[in-house]
């Protein structure tokens, strides 16, 4: 009999010493002969299909040329860093061993104590077109002097507009709008051929409406928050006239749609349904819009931000980049950073393979990703094999790239910020009595008391 | 037959009117509860022009598997599925293991202080999940004392699960109905607790099991948040959490055909087992 | 292999004295938490250890890797957040118009169930077909389908079509939790249904039978047998629904974005999330936690309080 209970009591225990093997981790990274394992994350996912074998060949190709260097790959889905995932991952330190992150997140990754600092391995040595990299980059991912990780992509956004709605409209798309009336006013007539397409469109959900309107400020002139970051600081005129602006269109035009509380995919979904006549983003939004969401290149230009009366004061720029985890040997973190170099980082090859790319169903052309130097050898490089090997009408993005808008990082505590601003969004968009400075008052409220419990 | 609100002579003599109401009752259930269902199945075979088109068309114009095929490739449905699962009969072996150990303790072996731990028990009944979720979570990502963390372990669902007062209360009400005649005549036979439980209380308790069972694959299978914390990896998500973190990026047709793959399975066993799952629900969850 | 005395495990503690009574005594208590240890170390990790946990963090303030006690700083914090009395707001009407909506409608159509002598199968499937599916699933479909603000959506289609005013659903503030409870109660009254159906089966048949005797009609037969016949199950089921609804979480998150317009649909369960995973404020949703369970307890006794006294 006690037998019986001693099987019964290690049964009962079996449990928890499963657990103990099963989540310890595999692999200390570095073994005896020399060889290293890494992994690293945001592996386009299977929806994006070319960009998944072209990742793949890079690892195969990176690793023939590194033979001691094994790269596991993880794609964590949709967006690298879906937020509670991404916290989730930080707070448990289960991240890979390189992981992605925005520029605005450096904040959250050292609060974790996750990351590693990688100053003394951040040169030429480990990356070959390091010096050549925007310093201005290099510096959102510094702190206190210390480098925590490597931008891989910058971008900044613009007006995209659909041509082809452009010309049913009869609007002339080689001349798009320079100021918010102007927008305005294409608006209305894009809306005006009915069919259920808006003029404008604009998100509200899921943090991306407090995004945009961050984008829609700097064009005015305003900021997000006071000079030493304690204070919001968009409840100005500046942030009345983008909500203003919003306002007007959505209920003294009607031309921005029924549908709203949009975040990143709606928006992108009606659009490469060719619902929709103008919004802002990215040059990237349109490769998005066709490797996603089946739409067409044809339909889409670019433009520069407009401002309230003449071109734009400011524009959002943001972008990404690899961190490493605290725990790597010098050896990982050097295989990381030859990794990041190759595929990120290296003119004709990995993001920058063009030739590659061309015959893809994938933008060659696009002005993006921003990251080296003005003047710098590895630009010069990138912009020439950019421009041989073009898939797109170059054109279409002429004008947002011969007309440089200031361009103005994000704020701290983005996210969070954001996720505030998303509510003075909707409700601009959602509520035809709203009142614009209720709204911004109430978003000031909680932003200050966010940054006040923050610090 | 019994008698109920309404005596079966006074329904035989209002024939029309009984059968009026039968008839409508029946259409309108159909509508409200199969009519989403075909609106879902049927909306994503159809394009994303044609969702957006108003009137909304009843059938698709010209059916079209791309979205369901789309759905799942991109999501890698098949994994999220299997692991799904996966957790769910996980839940099912731990529950039925331990909750059905510690019941039988309780209600048969009455070991000293068993009324106490009972009563700590049934007082998590009183703590709604939400209020526990941080300190849970901060406890999977490094258990006290060892300091080991389950995150991505299938352990961070089914422990977890265990942990349910609900199904040990149930359990052992049924085993309390079960007469102590037959234990006693088990022990003065020289059976052991164990031996009495798999032989004499576990064949009698077959209803109730399947209860047990049920509730914790329903629990698996609409869990949302707990598998969302501690389930980050792509790899290791539930169906639910991968249709959710997914749907920001990838045309809605194509969610609303992941959502119809995702429900499949357990509308499926549903629609095989209804009678014992309504049958074991009624009864177990009540009298037991 | 010893015999255990017949008496010995029914009765705890009435073992007679002397050697053997104390020896199967102890054996009785060493299988018997052997049998519990399971379930005990589950319920300290997961529930008992957490519970305390959740306590001490709220006091707690934790950044970059180092802990400090901070007073009572997380709950001035959150007290602070202007979303914090909205989320309340939110929370107690969704939880009421629920406990109007969820908990009547499945009543009555239990009733109505429950005459029927046809079909009564296939209407209990039907009725229960919602509670399979998973909640991501069906929030889907109403958040793309049905509740598509405009025209091209099921419900506007279907509301036009019958000349009747269309709404904007999750768009409109008035409307966002109203639709959060239409979604809510058609995805789980199913099971409150199947409940109410067993114990409408064993109310004693005399008893309407008595009441016709007496002359009631259907409305008083409802009143005064139904009603009190299943009165405790309905308490129950209450408190269960009114504790379930108040953790409102996946509803705001997938059909309103989140907070939904204007934070019409922001929730106490959901500023819990924001704190601990999007604003890096674990501790701040760790007291948040500790206010809500502070609420339910309140509410818990007055409810138990009202109860009882309704019975004595």
């Amino acid at each position: 009999m006690y037998r019986k209970v001693a099987a019964l009591s290690l049964v009962a225990g079996l449990g928890l010493s499963l657990t103990a093997c099963s989540t310890k981790s595999d692999d200390s990274g570095t073994t005896a002969d020399g060889k290293v394992t890494i992994t690293v994350d945001c592996q386009p996912n299977a929806a994006q299909k070319e960009l998944l074998d072209n990742w793949n060949a890079d690892v195969t190709e990176f690793q023939k040329q590194n033979p001691d260097i094994t790269i596991k790959s993880i794609s964590v889905g949709q967006q690298c860093n879906n937020p509670p995932d991404f916290t989730a991952r930080l707070a448990g330190g289960t991240t890979a061993d390189v992981f992605y992150g925005y520029m605005t997140d450096l904040q959250q990754v050292l609060d974790s104590g996750q990351a590693l600092d990688v100053t003394p391995y951040a040169n030429k040595d480990n990356v070959p077109t390091w010096d050549s990299i925007d310093p201005a980059l290099t510096s959102v991912f510094t702190d206190a002097g210390k480098i925590y990780a490597v931008p891989v992509k910058n971008y900044s956004m613009g007006l995209v507009y659909n041509k082809t709605l452009f010309a049913k409209a009869g609007l002339d798309a080689n001349n798009p709008p320079k100021t918010w009336a102007e927008v305005r006013d294409a608006a209305k007539k894009i809306a005006a051929t009915g069919d259920g397409v808006s003029g404008y469109s604009e998100y509200s959900a899921g943090n991306t409406g407090g995004w945009h309107f961050t984008s829609l400020l700097y064009s005015q002139g305003g900021t997000i928050l006071s000079e030493d970051g304690k204070k919001a600081a968009f409840n100005g005129p500046e942030g009345k006239q983008v909500l203003q602006n919003l306002k007007d269109m959505r209920y003294g035009d009607n031309s921005m749609g029924a549908r709203q509380l949009l975040q990143w995919g709606d928006l992108l979904t009606n659009a490469a349904a060719g619902k929709v006549g103008m919004f802002v983003g990215a040059p990237d939004t349109t490769q998005a819009i066709v490797s996603q969401f089946q739409g067409k290149y044809e339909d889409w230009a670019m433009a520069p931000l407009p401002g309230q009366d003449g071109p734009a004061k400011g524009t959002l720029g943001g972008g990404e980049g690899y961190f490493f985890k605290k725990d790597l040997t010098p050896e990982q973190v050097k295989a990381g950073l030859k990794w990041i170099a190759y595929q990120k980082l290296t003119p004709g090859k990995g993001q920058f393979d063009y030739a590659r790319a061309k015959p893809q169903n994938y933008p060659v052309g696009l002005p993006q990703p921003l990251l080296f130097a003005n003047g710098s050898e590895a630009q010069k490089q990138e912009l020439e094999l950019r421009k041989a090997n073009a898939n797109i009408d170059t054109a279409n993005f002429q004008l947002f790239e011969a007309t440089p808008v200031p361009i103005k990082g994000e704020p701290r505590d983005a996210q969070a910020i954001y996720a505030v601003l998303d509510s003075a969004m909707s409700g601009v968009l959602t509520d035809p009595k709203a009142n614009v400075d209720t709204l911004l008052k109430t978003a000031e409220d909680k932003v200050n008391q966010l940054l006040a419990a923050g610090s | 037959m019994t008698r109920t609100l309404i005596s079966s002579t006074q329904l035989k003599r209002s024939r029309v009117r009984y059968w009026t109401l039968l008839a409508v009752v029946v259409t309108v259930f159909t509508l409200v509860f199969i009519g989403p269902l075909y609106w879902m199945v049927t909306g994503a075979l159809k394009s994303a022009q044609e969702v957006a088109q108003t009137p909304p068309t009843l059938f698709p114009r010209d059916p079209d598997l791309s979205n369901y095929t789309a759905a799942w490739e991109q999501l890698n449905l098949a994994k999220l599925l299997f692991n799904t699962f996966y957790y769910a009969a996980g839940a099912v072996v731990f529950q039925l293991i331990f909750d059905t150990a510690a019941a039988y303790a309780l209600s048969k072996l009455r070991p000293a202080f068993g009324n106490v731990v009972l009563g700590a028990m049934l007082a998590t009944l009183m703590i709604p999940a939400m209020v526990l979720i941080v300190p849970q979570y901060q406890t999977v990502i490094s258990l006290p004392v060892i300091d080991v963390s389950l995150l991505d372990s299938p352990f961070a669902i089914w422990l977890p699960m265990v942990a349910n007062a609900f199904n040990i209360f149930l359990l052992k009400r049924f085993f309390d109905s079960i007469p102590e005649e037959l234990m006693q005549a088990a022990f003065v036979d020289g059976a052991s607790p164990l031996r009495t439980l798999w032989s004499i209380i576990l064949p009698m308790s077959r209803p109730i099991l399947g209860v047990v069972s049920i509730f914790a694959v329903t629990a698996v299978w609409k869990d949302f948040l707990w598998p969302l914390l501690v389930m980050p990896h792509p790899e290791t998500r539930t169906v639910s959490v991968g249709i959710y973190t997914f749907a920001g990026g990838i045309p809605q047709n194509v969610v609303i055909a992941a959502s119809v793959i995702a429900a499949l399975p357990t509308v499926i066993i549903f629609l095989i087992f209804q009678r014992n799952i309504m049958s074991g629900l009624t009864s177990g969850s009540l009298k037991g | 292999m010893v015999t255990i005395a017949p008496a010995a495990p029914v009765q705890a503690g009435a073992a007679a004295p002397g050697n053997t009574g104390r020896q199967s005594r102890i054996k009785r208590n060493l299988s018997g938490y052997a049998f519990l240890i399971g379930a005990i170390a589950c319920f300290a990790l997961f529930m008992w250890y957490p519970m305390i946990r959740g306590f001490v963090m709220s006091f707690q303030r934790t950044r970059r890797g180092e802990t400090t006690w901070v007073g009572w700083d997380n709950y001035i914090r959150i007290l602070d957040d202007p979303s914090f009395w909205i989320a309340w707001k939110n929370t107690f009407y969704f939880t009421g118009l629920a406990l109007v909506v969820g908990f009547v409608v499945p009543f009555f159509v239990a009733l109505l169930l429950n005459e029927f002598r046809h079909a009564k199968g296939y209407l209990r499937v039907l009725v229960y077909l919602p509670v399979m599916l998973p909640p991501a699933s069906a929030l889907y479909l109403f958040k793309y389908y049905a509740y598509d603000p405009s025209e091209a959506g099921l419900f506007n289609a279907v509301l036009k079509s019958l000349n009747l005013p269309t709404s904007e659903w999750m768009q409109s503030p008035a409307m966002t939790i109203p639709a959060m409870v239409l979604a809510s109660t058609w995805m789980n009254m199913g099971g409150a249904v199947l409940i109410y159906l067993a114990s409408l089966q064993n109310i004693p048949g005399e008893l309407y039978e008595a009441a016709e005797l007496d002359g009631a009609g259907l409305w008083k037969r409802i009143w005064h047998v139904t009603i009190p016949q299943t009165r405790l199950i309905l308490a129950l089921l209450a408190m269960m629904q009114i504790v379930a609804t108040m953790q409102l979480f996946v509803e705001p998150l997938i059909l309103a974005n989140g907070a939904g317009t204007q934070d019409s649909a922001t929730s106490v369960a959901y500023l819990i999330y924001q704190h601990g995973f999007f604003q890096n404020d674990l501790n701040g949703a760790a007291a948040l936690g500790v206010i809500m369970l502070g609420v339910l307890a309140v509410f818990s006794g007055f409810y138990l309080r009202l109860t009882t006294r309704n019975e004595s």
